[in-house]
C-alpha cells in the first residue's frame, strides 16, 4: 500500500458511524443490525490497521498537517481495541437494562464511541495545534453525551454536568496555552514551534507549558485536577465508564506524548521535574484515594488515576523507549481494565456495584472470581500477568535517564496499590455473603469475552512474540 | 537431553494446572491423583539431575556461564525490548535448593488431601507457587529471576486467605504486602544495576564482571539486601512471618517457611553479595548487629508462645538468623554453612509444619496447653514432631548439627569482635532452643490425655510416608554431609572470589 492508502482506516472510521446511526432508520427497535454493522466496521478497521507495515518511516498528508507514523498506527490500534471492547460491553447494558428493550439505541451509542475514537486518531496524527485541538475536543465531547446517556438517572446527569463544566475549563486552559505557544513561535505547525523552542526560551513559553499541563491534567486526571473522575465514573453507565477510563485516558496521554516528544522536545530536560512531580503526586493521591472506597466504580476511578501517574513516569525517558512503554502499557491497561469492567457489569446487572455485592463470588462462580483476580493482580502489577511487564516498561523508561528517585517512589507506591486490589479480591474470595445471593448467570457471549480477555492478560506479558514482534522491530 | 529435562522442572507444574482446567472441581480424587503424580514426577527428575550435577563435580562449564560453573545452561533472548533473556542453569547450590523445593512441594501436595474448599483451585495455586520457587532457583537473568520471585504474591494471599485458619485474612495480607514491599525495593535496585552496569544485560554473569561505582553500591546494596532480608524475616522485617505462617494452611506454611524464606537468603548471597562485594564488606558487620534479635531473642519469644505454629515460626526466625550469620562472616566455611543451613532448615521446618498440620487436623487446636498425652494416641506423628525438634536444636546425626556448627566455625574465623560476640551468643542460644522444643514436646505429647481426644487415630499411610521421607532426608544430610558440602564448595567459590 502507498501512503494515501494508509488513510483507509481513518476514512472508514469517519464514515461508518453514519452508516450505523443511519441503519437505525430502517430497522425495528429490537433489531441487532446496527450492532452487527458496527462489529464488522470496527473489526475491519482493526484489520486494515494491522496491514500497515511498521518501521517504514512516517507519511504526511494534507499539506503535511496529518502524519501517519508507527506511534500513530499503534495508538490507533489501542483506541480501536478499546472501542470494540466498549461496544461489546454496551451490548449487555442495552440488552438487559430495565424492562424496556433499548437495543436500537445502541446505534447512537456506538456512533458516539466511534467519534471519540476518531478524535483520538486525530490527536495522534496532528502536526499543528489546530488539528491537535480539534482532535482533543472531538474525543471529549462525545464522552459528555455518553455520561448523561440515561437522562432519567440523577447521578448520571450530575456527573455529566460536572464533567462538562470541568472539561470546558480545561479546554479554556489549553486554548490559552496554545495561544501563548503560538505567540511564542509565530506558527501553529509543530516543527516550527520545535525549531523556535530549540533557538531559545522565554517566560512566555513557560506560561504556555504550565497552562497546557493544567489543561491536559484534567483530561488525564492528574493531581490536583483529578477530582471529577470519581463522580463521573460512578454516575455514568458501566460501558461509558470503561470507555472513559481507557479511550479518553489513551487520548490524553497520546496528547502529552505528541507534545513532549514533538514541539517541546528541546526542553524535555527542563520540564522533567514538572512531569516527575505530577507523576509522583498523582499516583500517590490515586493510591491513597482508592484505599477507603466501597463502591466499585469509584474504586476503579482512583485506581485509574494512579495508573495515569505510573504512565507519566515513562514520559521521563528518551522518545523511543517512552513511546514503546506507553503504548504497550495502554494495551495491557485496556485489556485488564475492560476485564474488570466486564465482571463488574455482569455483577452490576444483578446487584449493586459495591464491594459487598462481590461477596461469595468465588463460591457462586469460581471462573468469574478467577477472572476478577487476574484483572486485579494485573492492574496491581504482579508477574507473570501483563500488568507487571507494562509497569516494568514504564519504570524502565523512567530509570533509563537516571530518575531513580521517582521510579523507586512509584515502585514503593505499588505496595499500597496491591493492598487495595487485594481488598477487592478479598471481597470476592474470602468474605462470606450476607443472606441469600441472587444467582449470577452468564450468557455464552459474556463467558467467551471474559475468557478471551483473561487469556490475553496472562499471555500478553510472557509470550515474547506478542510484545516483541509487535513492538521491538520498529522505529518511531 | 538433561537440559530439556531441567527446563521441565518449572514447566510440568504449569502443564498440570492447564490439564486440570477441564476437570470438574467435584472430582477431587482425580485432581489429587494428577497433582500427586506431577509432583512426584518433578521430584524424580530433580533427584536424577541432582545426582548428575554431583557426579559432574567441579568440572569446567560452558564459557557463556563464566565465572559460575553452571550445568544445563541455556540462554535465549526473551523480551528484546529491555534485553531480558531466558537464562537458566544450575550449580550445586541451586540444584540442592531445587531438590529441597521438590521434596517440600511433593510433601505439601500429599498433606493437603483433606483441605476444605475448592480443591481444584487450591492445588492449581500450589503448583503455580511451586513454579515460582523453581523458577527463582533456576534463573540467572535478573528480570526472569524477579518475575518468578514476585509471582509468589499472586498465590500466597489467595491460599492463606481462602484456605487458612484463624486470622487468615489479616495474616495473608500482612505476609503478601510485606513481601511485596521487599520485592519493590529489589526492583528499584535492579534498574540501578542495569543502567549503572552499562553492559545492556540483566545476566548475573555479565553484571558480575562489572565493578559498580562505590557510591552506587553504598545505597544499592543495603536497599537490595533489605529487600531480600524481608522475605527471610531478618529483624526488623520479621513481623510478617509468625502471623502469616500460623494462619496459612499446612502446605503453604511448609512452602513458605521451608523454601520461600530461603529465596531471600539465596538472593542476598547470589545477587546482592555477588554483584556488590565492596559494599557488602562495609555493610555486613551492621547486619550482624541486627542478628542478635533474630538469633537470641527469637527462641525466647518462642518459649512464651502457646500456639504450635507461632513457636515454629519464631524458631524459623532464629534459624534464618543463623543463615545470615554465616553470610555475614564472609569466609568460605561461613558461606558453606549458610547454604547448608538453607537446605537443612528447609527439610526441618517442612517436617515441623507437616506434623503440626496433621496433629491440628485431628485435635482442631494448636494451643499446647489444651493438648496432652497425644503420644499415646498418635505415636507416629508424635515421634515425627520430636525428631523435627531434635533436628532443630542441632542434635548430632541430624542435618541441623552439621549446618549450625559449620556456621559457627565460619563466623568465628571472622576476626571482628562483634561477629565473634554474636557467634558466642548464638551458640548459647541453642540452649534456649532446646528449652522451648522440649517444653512443647513435653506438654503436647505426654501427660494426661484429655477426654475429647480418646477417639483420635494415628497418621495414615500417606502421612507416614511424608514423615519418613523428610526424616530420612534430615538424617541423610546429617550422617553423610560430605557430598553436599563438596557440591556447595565449588558452587560458592566464584562468589567468594569476588571478596578477595
Amino acid at each position: 500500500m502507498s501512503i494515501p492508502n494508509y488513510l483507509f482506516p481513518d476514512i472508514l472510521l469517519l464514515i461508518f458511524p453514519f452508516i450505523v446511526i443511519g441503519s437505525r432508520l430502517f430497522c425495528s427497535t429490537q433489531s441487532k443490525v446496527p450492532w452487527r454493522i458496527a462489529n464488522v466496521g470496527f473489526i475491519a478497521i482493526f484489520i486494515l490497521l494491522n496491514l500497515i507495515p511498521l518501521a517504514s518511516g512516517e507519511g504526511r498528508l494534507f499539506i503535511s498537517n496529518w502524519k501517519i507514523d508507527d506511534f500513530g498506527v499503534l495508538m490507533r490500534e489501542v483506541l480501536i481495541i478499546s472501542a470494540i471492547l466498549g461496544m461489546w460491553l454496551s451490548k449487555d447494558y442495552f440488552e438487559h437494562s430495565g424492562e424496556r428493550q433499548q437495543m436500537h439505541q445502541i446505534a447512537e451509542f456506538i456512533g458516539a464511541i466511534a467519534f471519540a475514537t476518531f478524535g483520538g486518531f486525530t490527536v495522534v496524527s496532528a502536526c499543528d495545534l489546530l488539528t491537535f485541538f480539534l482532535g482533543l475536543e472531538m474525543a471529549t465531547i462525545p464522552m459528555y453525551a455518553l455520561t448523561a446517556w440515561n437522562k432519567k438517572d440523577q447521578l448520571g446527569s450530575e456527573a455529566a454536568t460536572k464533567y462538562i463544566l470541568m472539561g470546558s475549563v480545561a479546554t479554556a486552559f489549553e486554548l490559552f496555552g496554545f495561544s501563548y505557544l503560538y505567540g511564542f513561535a509565530g506558527s501553529l505547525h509543530f516543527s516550527e514551534i520545535q525549531y523556535a523552542i530549540s533557538n531559545g526560551t522565554n517566560p512566555l513559553l513557560w506560561v504556555a507549558v504550565l497552562f497546557l499541563f493544567c489543561g491536559i491534567g484534567f483530561k488525564l486526571t492528574l493531581f490536583p485536577f483529578h477530582t471529577w473522575a470519581p463522580d463521573v465514573y460512578e454516575g455514568a453507565p458501566t460501558p461509558v465508564t470503561a470507555v472513559i477510563s481507557v479511550t479518553s485516558k489513551a487520548t490524553a496521554i497520546a496528547f502529552l506524548v505528541v507534545l513532549v516528544f514533538g514541539p517541546l522536545a528541546p526542553i524535555q530536560e527542563q520540564i522533567a521535574p514538572l512531569i516527575a512531580l505530577l507523576a509522583g503526586t498523582t499516583l500517590f493521591v490515586g493510591n491513597l484515594g482508592a484505599l477507603k472506597q466501597s463502591r466499585l466504580r469509584r474504586f476503579m476511578a482512583y485506581s485509574s488515576i494512579a495508573q495515569a501517574g505510573y504512565i507519566m513516569v515513562a514520559l521521563l525517558g528518551p522518545a523511543t523507549m517512552a513511546k514503546t512503554a506507553i503504548i504497550y502499557y495502554l494495551f495491557v491497561y485496556a485489556v485488564s481494565n475492560y476485564l474488570a469492567f466486564f465482571v463488574f457489569g455482569i455483577i452490576g446487572h444483578y446487584r449493586e456495584e459495591t464491594f459487598a455485592s462481590l461477596r461469595g463470588l468465588s463460591k457462586q462462580d469460581v471462573n468469574l472470581a478467577i477472572a476478577l483476580a487476574i484483572s486485579m493482580f494485573s492492574l496491581a502489577g504482579i508477574p507473570p500477568l501483563a500488568g507487571f511487564f507494562g509497569k516494568f516498561h514504564l519504570f524502565f523508561s523512567g530509570a533509563s535517564t537516571g530518575h531513580y528517585a521517582i521510579v523507586a517512589f512509584a515502585v514503593l507506591n505499588n505496595v499500597i496499590a496491591l493492598f487495595y486490589y487485594i481488598q477487592l479480591i478479598k471481597s470476592a474470595w474470602v468474605d462470606e455473603p450476607e443472606g441469600n445471593l441472587s444467582p449470577i448467570r452468564l450468557t455464552k457471549r459474556q463467558r467467551n469475552v471474559v475468557i478471551l480477555l483473561s487469556v490475553m492478560v496472562v499471555a500478553l506479558g510472557i509470550l515474547p512474540f506478542l510484545s516483541n514482534n509487535v513492538f521491538a522491530g520498529f522505529s518511531y | 537431553m538433561e537440559t530439556i529435562l531441567f527446563n521441565q522442572i518449572w514447566i510440568i507444574p504449569l502443564i498440570t494446572v492447564l490439564a486440570c482446567i477441564p476437570i470438574s472441581a467435584s472430582r477431587a480424587k482425580l485432581l489429587r491423583g494428577i497433582h500427586t503424580a506431577s509432583a512426584s514426577l518433578v521430584l524424580a527428575i530433580v533427584c536424577f539431575l541432582t545426582y548428575r550435577v554431583y557426579s559432574m563435580g567441579a568440572a569446567p562449564a560452558t564459557d557463556a556461564a563464566n565465572p559460575l560453573l553452571l550445568r544445563f545452561f541455556i540462554d535465549i533472548p526473551w523480551l528484546s525490548l529491555f534485553n531480558a533473556h531466558y537464562t537458566v542453569g544450575a550449580d550445586g547450590l541451586n540444584m540442592l535448593l531445587l531438590a529441597l523445593t521438590a521434596f517440600i512441594v511433593w510433601a505439601g501436595v500429599l498433606v493437603s488431601y483433606n483441605i476444605k474448599g475448592n480443591q481444584k483451585v487450591f492445588f492449581a495455586l500450589i503448583q503455580i507457587l511451586a513454579t515460582s520457587v523453581y523458577g527463582v532457583y533456576m534463573s540467572f537473568d535478573l528480570v526472569l529471576f524477579f518475575v518468578f520471585y514476585e509471582m509468589e504474591a499472586l498465590c500466597m494471599y489467595l491460599m492463606i486467605a481462602c484456605y487458612g485458619s484463624g486470622r487468615r485474612d489479616y495474616g495473608g495480607k500482612k505476609l503478601t504486602l510485606t513481601l511485596a514491599f521487599g520485592s519493590s525495593m529489589i526492583l528499584a535496585t535492579l534498574f540501578g544495576l542495569y543502567f549503572e552496569g552499562g553492559v545492556n544485560s540483566w545476566s548475573l554473569m555479565e553484571l558480575s564482571k562489572v565493578t559498580f561505582p562505590m557510591e552506587f553500591q553504598m545505597w544499592a546494596f543495603p536497599l537490595m539486601f533489605m529487600g531480600f532480608a524481608v522475605s527471610s524475616s531478618l529483624f526488623p522485617f520479621h513481623f510478617w512471618s509468625p502471623d502469616g505462617h500460623s494462619s496459612a494452611p499446612t502446605a503453604v506454611s511448609m512452602l513458605a517457611a521451608g523454601v520461600m524464606m530461603k529465596m531471600g537468603a539465596y538472593g542476598c548471597l547470589r545477587v546482592a553479595m555477588f554483584l556488590m562485594p565492596e559494599a557488602a564488606k562495609f555493610w555486613l558487620p551492621y547486619v550482624v548487629a541486627l542478628l542478635i534479635f533474630n538469633v537470641v531473642l527469637g527462641p525466647f519469644i518462642a518459649i512464651r508462645h502457646k500456639d504450635l505454629k507461632y513457636i515454629t515460626a519464631y524458631s524459623s526466625i532464629s534459624h534464618l538468623g543463623l543463615i545470615f550469620l554465616g553470610l555475614a562472616a564472609i569466609t568460605p566455611i561461613g558461606l558453606r554453612g549458610a547454604s547448608l543451613q538453607m537446605i537443612s532448615h528447609g527439610f526441618l521446618t517442612g517436617l515441623f509444619f507437616a506434623t503440626i498440620g496433621m496433629i491440628y487436623e485431628r485435635t482442631h487446636t494448636r494451643d499446647i496447653t489444651q493438648m496432652g498425652g497425644i503420644m499415646r494416641k498418635m505415636p507416629f506423628l508424635g515421634v515425627g514432631f520430636v525428631l523435627a525438634g531434635f533436628a532443630g536444636l542441632g542434635l548430632p546425626g541430624f542435618s541441623g548439627f552439621i549446618a549450625e556448627s559449620t556456621i559457627f566455625i565460619g563466623a568465628f574465623q571472622q576476626p571482628s569482635t562483634l561477629t565473634r560476640f554474636v557467634t558466642i551468643l548464638a551458640i548459647l542460644s541453642i540452649t534456649t532452643t532446646a528449652v522451648y522444643i522440649l517444653q512443647t514436646a513435653n506438654r503436647m505429647l505426654h501427660g494426661p490425655l484429655p477426654q475429647k481426644y480418646e477417639s483420635l487415630t494415628d497418621g495414615c499411610f500417606r502421612e507416614k510416608l511424608v514423615i519418613v521421607v523428610l526424616v530420612a532426608c534430615l538424617l541423610f544430610i546429617g550422617v553423610c554431609p560430605g557430598w553436599i558440602s563438596e557440591m556447595l564448595d565449588w558452587s560458592i567459590a566464584p562468589i567468594f572470589e569476588k571478596f578477595l
